[in-house]
């Protein structure tokens, strides 16, 4: 029996501790599978539900019907899971930067749960966010249930990200890029490999559960060097609309929070909006995956300038919908927005230059679907992928890497912020691995501070004061108060020489008298950044750390440096 | 040291008495409070293995512009300067992140649930994910201000239980109290937990500290627990057993709790302490 369990622990050791890749895999695999599942459990509940509320949609009340979908969501999300609001995305990408991938196990429901009650009744919001947010915190538990480290847990995070995504679009590779492009912000060796498998894991998940319904039938394109100047053209306008849509995001959620209304009653309004230009525009209800397809296999048949009125329709309705207190992603909104764009730009085209020979018009709507997604998400191999095996038009491929790539780059210069970073951004918490943000909230202040310095009276005399300095290497010595033990300021070496010069000063004067009470503090409150600015302001090499009045220790440029080059080792290793 | 206690702030007269105990228990062991008024009726703590959503009730938003003014007036009853903690980082607009940087939290037997169940001997779920992942000691304070006048240490032997006893002479070195030790004796008999704390390196502090130490055999738990003077701080370890472990295998924790008034001083598996 002792042997069997030698052996085994010696399989153990070998299979898993000493290089844990493996394990990596196993369990990257199981997150995929999960989130795999998550994904198909919530689309086809979507389908299920909107098929159902479809015979309705044409009755004058059915304006409510997005309002009650709101309702139950925003009411769920506040008072039964208790999540806070948010995209979920830009959840997952601070839980990946600032706390190694900690996410909460109601996190691997709660979305799916909001998402289906807000698009199910004709929100217009994407499930693909909820997925994301789903899987990473399938990914998240599985490590905690597992005691995995914190480099682990953020390989699984992204594990069950790409199998939400490959999943719910039947696409590992757009899965396995989306979740290094932008969910972990880092392309490592020891990260790509797992990932992959769970993408792939996920969207067998799918095929296996749903093999017959493709979100978008492949399409062929005939698409020549004749493309290639309107999709510059066209780039220009995604990047554009891409900015537009990420303005109006951000600016309905202002004015949402400005208001006085609950949540649910925010949630109303804005579901009631979205209805009421759902009864004159269908387009904009939903995830909008059925338009897309019409879009692309060019059986879309709204002319030109309703279809232009459409885009900006989207873009109002998704804003009213995730702005004011329903629950979802923007990345089906992106691609609705991306092929209308697509179809007014290409039939603008036709009217210009009827005679030039370009592509057909769903060629167009997945290139403003690259672009789109490319523009908000500033994520352009997200979107060449993702676009590339959805529709399967490999032919596309390089005109998709011109718009894509074009459109990221102008809507950076118009908004240096992509949509799920900017909140980010905005409070300081943008922490992508290898940066020096990341590195420096890495390192804890508590390891930096050096205690062991010798602490002296207020009243010592100073000849007292030499015997010590005599014996010691400290060029700074803190000055206790000796009843309260509390800090009173700081004796510098370099400070002190007249008085070491002058023997008769030795028993006149005592430390209170010579020590420098100015000298700037720092608390343990106080992150690494605060510190190196007040130190940089002031010119100092060392500053002291108080608490509370009482003397903590002392923090150097010289240890900052040590621990960061070693903090940097860590965070760029292979491993 | 710089010890720091985090006490979530309740604007309730079961707030005050609560705060009340926090202050005192602060200024018997030289530590310092820190009061977290919430404005969010949640928060999260991130642990090392886990992110723990504590949901608060309503009772802790009562009145958010009298509850400054009404800590700083507890503050200065007990003589202690007012100290807020003010979160720095949100994972989402409404939910803020508490620091889990202390030495000490803080913690009505239930966070979540309204004080009216407290007196049933309920530990929420919340408390116990917390008392589970924490680095620190958890104090769960009596339902009314008592002040202690002796430390009372449950040592059963256990890893944890061995951090409860440093942490118990920590605070009777601290605070200058009277320490007494209280072993039910189950499997061993009194010589090995003698041995027990000497392999520890603990006997020469015992010594030094401890007025008493009372073993009793298993049958008289309930007899122990009676014998634990009624003013007395307990400090125990727990292992923060979820409700179903704890129905399947029983919890000493929830026992104890659940029969005594007293202030407990709960140290989790995650919690390590030294004497120095």
């Amino acid at each position: 029996m002792s042997t069997l369990k030698k052996g085994y622990s010696i399989l153990y050791q070998w299979l898993f501790h000493r290089d844990d890749r493996l394990l990596l895999i196993i369990a990257g695999s199981v997150a995929g599978i999960c989130s795999g599942l998550a994904a198909v459990a919530l689309r086809l509940s979507l389908q299920t539900v909107l098929e159902w509320l479809h015979p309705f949609r044409h009755y004058g009340w059915a304006f409510v019907l997005p309002a009650v979908g709101a309702l139950l969501s925003s009411l769920y999300l506040e008072k039964i899971a208790r999540e806070g609001a948010g995209h979920g995305v830009p959840e997952v990408i601070y839980a990946v930067s600032r706390y190694g991938g900690l996410l909460r196990f109601r996190s691997s429901y709660s979305r799916l749960i909001s998402s289906f009650l807000t698009i199910g009744s004709g929100g217009s919001a994407g499930p693909e966010a909820p997925v994301v947010m789903s899987g990473s915190a399938i990914g998240s538990n599985i490590a905690k249930f597992l005691s995995l480290n914190e480099r682990q847990r953020i390989t699984l995070v992204g594990c069950g990200t790409a199998g939400a995504i490959a999943s719910i679009f039947n696409a590992p590779i757009a899965g396995l890029v989306f979740a290094i492009e932008v969910i972990l912000g880092e392309w490592k060796f020891v990260n790509i490999i797992p990932i992959a498998i769970a993408a792939v894991a996920g969207a067998e998940v799918s095929q296996a559960i749903i093999p017959e319904q493709v979100i978008f039938n492949h399409q062929t394109f005939q698409v020549g060097l004749l493309d290639i100047l309107p999709s510059l053209c066209l780039a220009l306008v995604t990047a554009l609309v891409s900015v537009v849509f990420t303005k109006t995001l951000q600016q309905s959620g202002k004015i949402a929070r400005t208001s006085s209304f609950p949540l649910w009653v925010r949630a109303v309004f804005g579901g009631c909006i979205v209805g009421t230009i759902g009864i004159f525009m269908p387009v904009v209800l939903g995830e909008g995956y059925h338009f897309i397809q019409e879009m692309i296999s060019g059986t879309f048949s709204l002319g030109v300038f309703i279809t232009f009125v459409a885009v900006f329709a989207k873009i109002f309705a998704t804003a009213m919908t995730l702005g004011w207190g329903g629950s979802g992603g923007i990345f089906a909104p992106c691609l609705v927005i991306g092929s209308l764009t697509g179809i007014v730009f290409h039939k603008f085209l036709l009217i210009l230059l009827p005679s030039v020979g370009c592509a057909r018009e769903g060629a167009y709507a997945l290139l403003g679907m690259t672009g789109i997604i490319s523009g908000v998400m500033q994520a352009p191999l997200t979107g060449i992928f993702l676009i590339v095996e959805i529709t399967g038009g490999y032919e596309m491929t390089l005109p998709l890497i011109v718009v894509s790539s074009i459109s990221s780059t102008m809507s950076h210069y118009i908004e240096p912020a992509s949509f799920y970073f900017k909140d980010l951004i905005e409070r300081g918490q943008f922490l992508r691995p290898g940066t020096d943000a990341r590195i420096l909230s890495d390192l804890n202040i508590s390891e930096l501070i050096e205690t062991r310095y010798t602490k002296v009276s207020g009243n010592m005399v100073f000849r007292e004061f030499i015997e010590i300095i005599k014996t010691s290497r400290q060029n700074f010595f803190p000055v206790i108060d000796d009843r309260t033990n509390e800090y009173k300021g700081m004796v510098k070496i370099s400070a002190i020489r007249k008085y070491v010069l002058d023997p008769g000063m030795y028993d006149m004067i005592f430390l209170s008298q010579i020590m420098d009470t100015e000298v700037m503090t720092v608390s343990l409150e106080n992150d690494l950044q605060e510190v190196l600015e007040i130190m940089d302001i002031n010119g100092m090499e060392t500053i002291p750390v108080v608490e509370h009045d009482r003397f903590v220790g002392m923090i150097s440029k010289t240890r900052i440096l040590d621990l960061y080059r070693r903090e940097l080792i860590v965070q760029t290793s292979a491993h | 040291m710089n010890y720091k206690l985090l006490h979530i702030f309740r604007n309730t007269p079961f707030g005050r008495e609560t705060f009340l105990q926090s202050l005192y228990f602060c200024k018997t062991i030289n530590a310092f409070p820190l009061a977290y008024i919430p404005r969010s009726d949640k928060f999260l703590l991130y642990f090392s293995n886990d992110a723990v959503q504590v949901d608060l009730d309503h009772s802790y938003l009562t009145s958010p512009d009298t509850a400054k003014s009404n800590a700083e007036k507890l503050f200065e009853e007990m003589g202690t300067k007012p100290m807020f903690y003010e979160p720095k980082n949100f994972t989402a607009s409404s939910l803020p992140d508490i620091s889990t940087n202390f030495d000490y939290l803080c913690c009505p037997r239930s966070v979540s649930d309204m004080s009216s169940k407290i007196g049933l001997g309920h530990i929420g779920p919340r408390v116990r994910r917390i008392i589970k992942h924490a680095t620190f000691p958890v104090l769960i304070t009596s339902p009314v201000f008592k002040p202690w006048k002796s430390i009372s240490v449950f040592f059963g032997g256990s890893k944890n239980a061995l951090t409860a006893l440093t942490l118990g002479l920590k605070i009777a070195l601290a605070s200058g109290l009277p320490l007494d030790i209280y072993t039910l004796l189950e499997k061993q008999d009194e010589a090995y937990y003698r041995e027990l704390i000497e392999k520890e390196g603990l006997d020469e502090p015992v010594t030094q500290l401890s007025r008493q130490w009372f073993f009793y055999e298993k049958a008289h738990f309930d007899t122990m627990l009676y014998d634990v003077p009624h003013n007395s701080l307990i400090v125990l370890g727990a292992y923060g057993h979820g409700i179903i472990k704890d129905l399947l295998l029983g919890s000493k924790m929830e026992q104890i709790q659940s029969t005594v008034m007293n202030n407990l001083l709960i140290t989790g598996p995650h919690c390590s302490m030294s004497l120095q």
